[in-house]
């Protein structure tokens, strides 16, 4: 396999880094949006990025400026037909990602792999919107923020995904420095699955809102267990909403499989709109 | 099982069950006792045994020895034995079946093993997945290696207590 020509879709956080990625592996990518200003500040964004990496002498000007060169951004009717790979990574709707897969499987030439970003969506229900044809190179590319720096990405196959695609792409990725994981599309892939306990746990250990008991769990799973961050900091970085619903939704997926049950205070905490750090409080307070 | 005497005290380090950890402390009932419960429930040992004056999580620990400890009376002869031995003690206020860092990590090894049962990934991707996506130290299959016994006791444990059947193992975790 040799992905040379990608497109990515949507240059929000997760868009905007793994088009940074891609064009570090010396591809030529052009990160698209609906919106004119989101592109400009992604691309400002990449470029700053790319700079203070010369600053550090992680990467040469030469090679900045190359790369500078290979990421252009522009609207999707722009972009080339004929590009390898095409990986959504918008807003996580269902029936606005439908309608994109249906455009793009019409846009886009035979050989082209539709991949998706989605950490909510089966592969396989977004899959029934591209022709019969692309089914079998239509995958799940499932990064990790910031997509620059984690290494892993989940290689999902659909219920039609060509088997040897998804191998083709374990092995590019693996020969670029990702650490990439094959997986069935089942909810919440393997990552957002296994670590589900990590949260729900921890949770049922401490019972109340004891802010003391919190930081003993955080101490011994950081000191103990080597974890970089406790289950409640590292909640309250995430997004105390954000950690809720992916809970909800890997529970819901599972018919509400009393291993991903969320937690009552989690719910609490979210109808009380304490989100963490960015509503200054969440299990912790930030003054 | 294995112990170490000093002065009035027993510290009993390894695994057994729960029947030979009671005997035990029975068996030495004129004695302070400091014994691993990681795949138990320190509360049901503390209720029944007075002479239990401590207890702690080593079953689970690395190389580095690192330890959860819980003690009735803070107990520094304790601590300084178990640094003697290699440990690296942590006091812990919690009692919770299972500790705090054994009862987590054994739910992540069992939905992993849950994972594996359904074909998800393999062993070699669902660890890869787990230390690349979100910086675990070790994914959870080596997590297990050579734990399975401990894993599956204490999910036993906390699904008796609990009766909640989250706590239920995989049937891969034997």
């Amino acid at each position: 396999m040799n992905l040379q020509k990608i497109v990515v879709i949507g240059a929000g956080t997760m868009g905007s880094g793994i088009a940074q990625w891609f064009t570090q592996q010396m591809c030529f990518v052009e990160l698209v949006d609906s919106s004119p200003e989101q592109l400009s500040k992604a691309l400002a964004s990449i470029h700053s990025s790319w700079d203070k990496l010369v600053e550090k002498e992680k990467l040469t000007s030469c090679q900045v400026n190359q790369m500078k060169k290979l990421l252009e951004v522009k609207s999707l009717d722009k972009v080339s037909r004929t590009s390898d790979l095409v990986i959504e990574a918008i807003i996580e709707n269902l029936d606005i990602k439908k309608e994109l897969f249906k455009n793009l499987d019409e846009f886009f030439a035979p050989h082209t792999i539709i991949a998706s970003n989605t950490s909510s969506f089966p592969i396989s229900m977004m899959a029934e919107a591209v022709s019969h044809e692309r089914k079998s190179r239509f995958v799940g590319l499932h990064f990790f923020n910031p997509a620059t720096i984690m290494k892993l990405v989940e290689v999902i196959k659909g219920k039609e995904t060509d088997e040897k695609l998804c191998f083709d792409l374990y092995q590019w990725f693996d020969s670029k420095d990702k650490k990439p994981a094959l997986c069935k599309d089942s909810p919440g892939f393997i990552v957002n699955r296994v670590a589900r306990n990590f949260y729900g746990e921890p949770l049922r250990i401490v019972e109340d809102e004891s802010e003391g008991k919190m930081k003993e769990v955080d101490r011994i799973l950081r000191e103990v267990g080597g974890f970089k961050m406790g289950p409640f900091e590292l909640m309250d970085l995430i997004g105390i909403d954000v950690n809720y619903s992916v809970t909800c939704s890997v529970w819901n997926a599972y018919n509400e499989e009393p291993r991903f049950a969320p937690h009552a205070l989690q719910k609490k905490m979210v109808e009380e709109r304490r989100f963490g750090r960015k509503t200054k409080r969440g299990f912790y307070k930030y003054d | 099982m294995t112990s170490v005497s000093f002065s009035n005290k027993i510290i009993q380090f390894g695994f057994g069950t729960k029947v030979e950890k009671k005997n035990f402390l029975k068996d030495h009932s004129d004695k302070d006792v400091f014994m691993d419960l990681s795949c138990y429930d320190p509360a049901e040992f503390y209720n029944e045994y007075p002479n239990l004056k401590g207890c702690f999580a080593a079953l689970f620990c690395d190389e580095e020895k690192k330890i959860e400890i819980h003690f009735k009376e803070r107990n520094l002869e304790v601590l300084s034995k178990l640094n003697e031995l290699g440990f690296k003690p942590f006091e812990v206020t919690i009692i919770s079946c299972g500790f705090i860092f054994p009862r987590t990590i054994v739910q992540i090894i069992n939905e992993a093993h849950y994972a594996l049962e359904e074909n998800v990934a393999s062993k070699k991707d669902i660890d890869r997945a787990m230390k690349y996506g979100v910086n675990y130290p070790k994914g959870p299959f080596e997590w297990s290696m050579g734990r399975e016994t401990y894993v599956k006791v204490l999910l036993d444990e906390l699904y008796q207590k609990t009766n909640d059947k989250r706590y239920l193992a995989s049937k891969l975790i034997k």
